[in-house]
């Protein structure tokens, strides 16, 4: 008996692994024609532990003190052994991982992938791709740097143009009237725990979502037949479909080594891509650096901010939008998925990018 | 028929080992950059040298400094003379503490005595202090 054979009999008589392997592996079955598309929450997955790996190790040579971090982060990248491709890697993944999350979401709106009683799946996903902007907000600031310091001086600042308590609310995010030491203890316990903490329960009841309900077919081909729901819980069954593992499991695999090839040639051969001169300069509290701009992610936001001729009305498009897209299968109740079916909604999904990517280009220029 | 059914096996098993060869190549691709990353940062050479000023060890006291790293300790026993030694105890690791009026080291862990020249007194530490080597430069102390 081979030695791996004889470790798998061992667990298996005391804990029945081959029937878990069996029910929950083998033997569950996803559509037949489930795509790549399908393969970007494993992705974001993945990147989320690369992130998680990454920072602990950057914690162990991190000081969160205002004196000392920005030389602590100089520390880690020009003198601890391998310091700059662990920081790299982890400030350059925190750009894929949004990368990933926007075109999960976009994937699963093309297809309406959030029909068929999955509002919660919808919804937990949505409040994570926010809270990951939170989490690239709050680690933004922790190296201390001019663009540290004066990105997240804009930012915190978009919350004071809600009136009455608009000013009180930036004082208590930051812990001061500006951005100080207070606010890189508060951001640095939000970033390396509380935020974390959150984050690992929600993609827990995420997935718990979409294990109960089923993954969704998609809406091509002759063979896509619309749901019919039925006035109880029902798992959506997927017979004669593709096998998890080792099937769809591959097809994951390799669309995660694809992105994590993004990332390291990022790393390598493009390393200043999110790091503009300001981020070698520590931060200096009297000195404004000219042209700071968010990160791309936010620019959209920023952009908006200012089209608009009060604050007030710009971040209130800003929440009104983000709500409706929250709420969004709660709105949208029709039963068809088919893109083709949908003509108002692909015609709104394709304006909605461009005039993201079109308002983003906008802010990065203006 | 015989050599039909064996090929898929064959092929399976070589695509196992190859499977498992590129991934250990990846493992130790990723793992090295991880254990020098965890790795301590390289400790001084023998040319390390600490130089303390001679007015912060006055006869009879005794000035703590780290040396290579590691706590060490230099007192001038009488006029003019210096004496450095490690002030580890060389039975489980606490640090020495002088007792200036028994002109003595004692380890506050297990009450093990050393002598102003690190030798053992009483106690259960089973060698001397290790001692470091001290030269004098004008008003410098040079150890190392």
């Amino acid at each position: 008996m081979s030695p791996l054979k004889a470790l798998i009999d061992f667990f298996d008589v005391r804990l029945g692994v081959r029937e878990i392997y069996q029910r929950e592996l083998a033997g569950y079955l996803l559509p037949r024609r489930v795509n790549i598309w399908y393969t970007l929450g494993s992705v974001v997955l993945t990147l989320f532990i690369v992130q998680i790996l990454t920072g602990i190790l950057l914690l162990i040579y991190y000081v969160p003190d205002a004196e000392k971090a920005f030389q602590s982060v100089q520390y880690i990248t020009d003198d601890v052994a391998f310091g700059w491709l662990f920081r790299m890697l982890h400030a350059v993944g925190a750009n894929v991982i949004i990368i990933a999350l926007l075109l999960h979401m976009l994937s699963v709106l093309f297809m309406a992938a959030y029909k068929g009683r999955r509002e919660l799946t919808w919804l937990s996903g949505f409040i994570l791709f926010n809270l990951a902007l939170i989490l690239c907000l709050t680690g933004y600031l922790l190296p201390w740097s001019q663009l540290s310091f004066w990105a997240t001086t804009v930012a915190t600042d978009v919350p004071g143009a809600i009136p009455v308590v608009g000013d009180l609310l930036v004082e208590f995010l930051r812990g001061g009237e500006t951005v100080n030491n207070l606010t890189l203890g508060r951001f640095f316990a939000l970033h390396v725990v509380g935020l974390p903490l959150v984050l690992l329960a929600l993609i827990g009841f995420h997935l718990f979502c979409v294990k109960r309900r089923g993954i969704s077919t998609p809406p091509f081909g002759e063979e896509y037949q619309q749901e019919e729901l039925l006035p109880f819980f029902e798992h959506e069954e997927h017979p004669g479909g593709t096998p998890f593992f080792p099937n769809y499991v591959v097809k994951d695999a390799a669309v995660i080594c694809f992105f994590l090839a993004f990332m390291l040639a990022i790393v390598f051969y493009a390393p200043g891509l999110f790091f503009p001169p300001s981020a070698f300069e520590p931060a200096d509290p009297f000195v404004t650096p000219p042209g700071i701009k968010p990160e791309w992610y936010f620019l959209w936001a920023y952009q908006t901010l200012k089209i608009f001729p009060s604050e007030i009305i710009g971040l209130g498009v800003q929440i009104i939008f983000m709500t409706f897209l929250a709420l969004l299968p709660f709105i949208d109740r029709g039963a068809e998925r088919r893109p083709a079916k949908r003509p108002i909604f692909l015609t709104c999904f394709v304006l909605g990018i461009l005039l993201f990517v079109g308002i983003s280009i906008w802010g990065h220029y203006s | 028929m015989e050599q039909d059914l064996m090929a898929p096996k064959q092929r399976r098993k070589f695509l196992q080992i190859l499977a498992g060869g590129v991934g250990v190549l990846l493992a130790a691709a990723a793992g090295w950059p991880l254990l020098r990353f965890l790795a301590p940062p390289g400790g001084g050479d023998a040319s390390d040298q600490v130089t303390i000023n001679r007015g912060e060890v006055a006869p009879g006291s005794v000035h703590m400094f780290q040396y290579r790293g590691r706590p060490a300790v230099v007192l001038q026993p009488s006029p003019g003379e210096f004496v450095a030694l490690s002030a580890v105890c060389t039975h489980l690791g606490c640090i020495v503490q002088w007792q200036e009026e028994e002109d003595l080291f004692l380890c506050p862990c297990h009450a093990g005595r050393f002598a102003a020249d690190g030798t053992v007194i009483s106690g259960p530490p089973p060698e001397a202090l290790e001692t470091l080597p001290v030269t004098l430069e004008g008003d410098q102390i040079l150890v190392g």
